[in-house]
């Protein structure tokens, strides 16, 4: 479903992205998890068409996202990382705005708007305007905006960010019954637990490059992903030179 | 009953006086009416009752003046507190509550306007035998002007169902009053004039035959037009005042309308744009527009400049009948080149554009239609006004046509520079004056070169234009027509332009706005 080759990006003197390949198959939960600054939003801003790489091919189903960006743009669902809203409109606004920018007409972006703030138990706030939302209520329109079209990739930069833990519950079971039906989700996260219990594929990404990749089985390697990715991400470093934080000061 | 209904008025006009807001807002509208007094009076002082020119002009001015000051209430916002629903409750007969309502009307600035226009009526017939006959018929048109009146906030309170709805109502009436002061004063300068005496006989003989002008009209005819017309205004103020009764009647009885309660969840303007890529973005383009400071301060802005330069080149020594001709281009030049970087007033939130792969003209087309429904209705209104206001012979079409094509080809250059050339703006939620985080040069050199090419495109009609005030009264035309005909291209031209640029370069446009 998702095919990378090459991937490279450079900011200046500094290489955020150093040839990236990565394929997801249809139907699969797949986790990209990293460290900081390990080049993961810049990965997946060139995966939906929204960071202009500098080499290298993303092909989503059959289409090139950036040769033939129309047809690749309509099968994917975006949830970037720290980027805005609309946010003087209200909830029911945005959804409506962005089912009517991927092509629907008034009445499904209307009742698809309903069904998905009903799944994401948002309901309550969709007349407040999305400049007074909570992260983690931006998050969850986001993710509804993201699943408007009904696309058939989704990409989620840290979907889970500051969403309460029944909302990440309800987010989940629904990732879950879309990828049983045939979607395909790419999700990034730095919560290890999170990744654990919803993707069956992940690659861990450290400075630009991928470490390691595979099923979650292959990755863990027996111990725990959180033991495999600080090991990967160059391990722990002993604690020095903190000293005074274990003298008290009384 | 009546006092009591009299009593709660004073009581409300009264309360106009208090607090240091209300009591600033109470100065603004008291020196307006002292101002408007003044002037229809003392135009009134003006009246030759022997020229046809003049009589015409009364009744004209007389009814413009009446419509304004009808609608006048509904300028300080719907549901009024002497309302008949308000009333509902207690055990007041209807006949006597619309009498006690209509009186209470009658109370206060409408009804104080409304006997100036009458007083100014005596004053304009005064010496003559028509002064009686002037005088009555004035007076059954103001009973008419206050019963429409209370017509009109009934009915509004009734509307009155949505806040935004209610403010649509009192603006759209703040600014008919404003264009019926303004279409009263032309009126009178053009009577003044004396050179379209025939135009204006024609358009008052066509008023004194409507209810509207007809009590205005009774003097100056002779005797069987004046008893037919005094009649006439008679069975207005008759009619008016059951209709009046009936509606009080009715409005006890019936249930109150409910709050209109959306049938799905309310999308607002959404509702109202088709569900297209370019509907959608014309509508969350239009809330920004009303709702954003930083769109906001352009709105009052826009105003203010041209005024602006009018005193700095009135004090420079440039003759009057050339000042008229500035402010409505101005205008429209500066309100088609605002929009030169309204990619980056979106900030980061163009991603949603981008990942919907929007189609260029389609964004483009959006974000053309808020400068578009507020200039060209605009220009079309004023550039007439100030054309007969600078007094040159035949200057109408050349000022409407130069605005028109200064406004469009606006933005039409605006849609290829905010996709070709964005800088960074102030983010969304800061103030218009706040800077934005990082300051690029680009920021000059887009906005010079985007007015810039504005004023270049529309040289010609502008150049031409300029050389018909300047004693080739037949060029004039020609500068209309070429004015539209650029402004309609370049706006053709620049979305179609601007929206390849903008597909071509979107990736680029947000990395641009990531970076601030």
């Amino acid at each position: 479903m998702l095919e990378v080759t090459g991937l490279r990006k450079r900011f200046g003197r500094t290489v955020a992205v150093d040839g990236i390949d990565l394929a997801v198959r249809k139907g699969a939960i797949f986790g990209f998890v990293g460290p900081n600054g390990a080049g993961k939003t810049t990965t997946l801003s060139m995966i939906t068409g929204l960071l202009r790489p500098d080499a290298g091919s993303v092909v989503v189903g059959e289409a090139d996202v950036w040769r033939s960006p129309d047809a690749a743009k309509r099968v994917l669902g975006v949830l970037p990382d720290r980027m805005r809203l609309f946010d003087r409109l209200t909830g029911a606004q945005m959804l409506y705005y962005c089912g009517v920018l991927h092509g629907l007409d008034r009445e499904t972006a209307r009742s698809r708007s309903e069904d998905l703030s009903r799944a994401l138990a948002l309901e309550g706030s969709l007349d407040r305007p999305v400049a007074d939302y909570s992260i983690g209520m931006i998050k969850k329109v986001s993710l509804a905006a993201a699943l408007i079209h009904s696309p058939r990739l989704l990409v989620l930069d840290e979907p889970f960010e500051g969403v309460d833990p029944v909302s990440t519950a309800h987010a989940i079971d629904l990732l879950r019954s879309y990828a049983r039906a045939g979607g395909t989700v790419v999700l990034s996260s730095h919560n290890m637990d999170l990744v654990e219990r919803v993707c069956d594929s992940v690659a861990v990404i450290v400075g630009g490059s991928i470490l390691a990749r595979g099923t979650l089985e292959e990755v863990r390697a027996g111990s725990s992903l959180e033991e495999r990715f600080v090991d990967l991400a160059g391990g722990r470093s002993a604690v020095e030179g903190l000293e005074w934080l274990t003298t008290f000061s009384d | 009953m009546v006092d009591d209904v009299l009593r709660l008025k004073l009581a409300l006009l009264s309360s106009a006086f208090r607090g240091p807001r209300r009591l600033a807002r109470t100065a603004v509208v008291a020196l307006l009416a002292i101002g408007f007094t003044v002037a229809v009076l003392e135009a009134a002082a003006q009246f030759r009752p022997d020229d046809a020119g003049h009589r015409a002009g009364l009744v004209v001015i007389a009814s413009i003046l009446a419509l304004a000051i009808a609608i006048s209430p509904l300028t300080s916002g719907l549901g009024s507190a002497l309302e008949p629903r308000r009333f509902a409750p207690f055990p007041i007969a209807p006949g006597r509550l619309a009498a006690a309502l209509a009186v209470a009307g009658a109370l206060g600035l409408q009804g104080l306007m409304a006997v100036v226009v009458v007083v100014a009526i005596g004053i304009a017939w005064g010496g003559t035998p028509f002064e009686g006959a002037a005088v009555g018929g004035g007076l059954a048109g103001a009973v008419a002007v206050i019963l429409t009146g209370q017509f009109l906030v009934a009915v509004a309170a009734q509307l009155a169902i949505a806040p935004t709805a209610a403010r649509t109502v009192a603006l759209f009436a703040r600014g008919l009053v404003g264009l019926g002061v303004a279409a009263a004063t032309t009126t009178a300068l053009v009577v003044e004039r004396g050179r379209d005496d025939a135009r204006v006989i024609e358009i008052g003989a066509f008023l004194a035959s409507t209810p509207l002008g007809l009590p205005w009209a009774v003097a100056g005819s002779d005797a069987p037009a004046l008893a037919a017309r005094m009649l006439g205004a008679l069975a207005l103020v008759a009619a008016l005042a059951i209709g009046w009764r009936v509606l009080v009647g009715r409005l006890l009885e019936a249930p109150e309308r409910q709050r209109w309660i959306p049938r799905s969840r309310g999308l607002g303007l959404f509702d109202l744009v088709p569900a297209t890529q370019g509907g959608v973005i014309a509508a969350r383009s239009i809330l920004y527009w009303t709702r954003d400071p930083r769109y906001r301060l352009a709105l009052v802005a826009l105003p203010v400049a041209p005024a602006l330069m009018m005193i700095a080149l009135a004090i420079a020594g440039i003759p009057g009948q050339y000042l008229w001709l500035i402010p409505i281009p101005v205008l429209a030049l500066f309100l088609g080149w605002f929009s030169h970087n309204d990619v980056a007033y979106d900030h980061t939130a163009v991603w949603l554009h981008v990942a919907a792969h929007v189609r260029g003209a389609s964004d483009r087309w959006g974000r053309a239609v808020p400068p578009l429904l507020l200039g060209v209705p605009l220009v079309v209104l004023l550039a007439p006004v100030f054309a007969v206001w600078s007094g040159i012979e035949g200057v109408e079409p050349a000022l409407l046509g130069t605005s028109l094509g200064l406004l469009l080809t606006g933005i039409g250059v605006s849609s290829v520079a905010s996709a070709a050339a964005p800088y960074p703006a102030p983010r969304p939620g800061a103030g218009p004056f706040d800077q934005p985080p990082l300051t690029a040069a680009t920021a000059g050199w887009s906005q010079g070169l985007s007015m810039l090419a504005i004023l270049v495109l529309m040289a010609p009609a502008l150049v031409t234009a300029w050389r018909g005030i300047e004693g080739e009264p037949e060029l004039l035309p020609i500068a209309a027509l070429a004015g539209v005909a650029t402004g309609v291209v370049m706006l053709a031209l620049g979305v179609l332009i601007g929206g390849r640029v903008f597909r071509r370069r979107a990736p680029e446009l947000l990395d641009l706005v990531l970076r601030t």
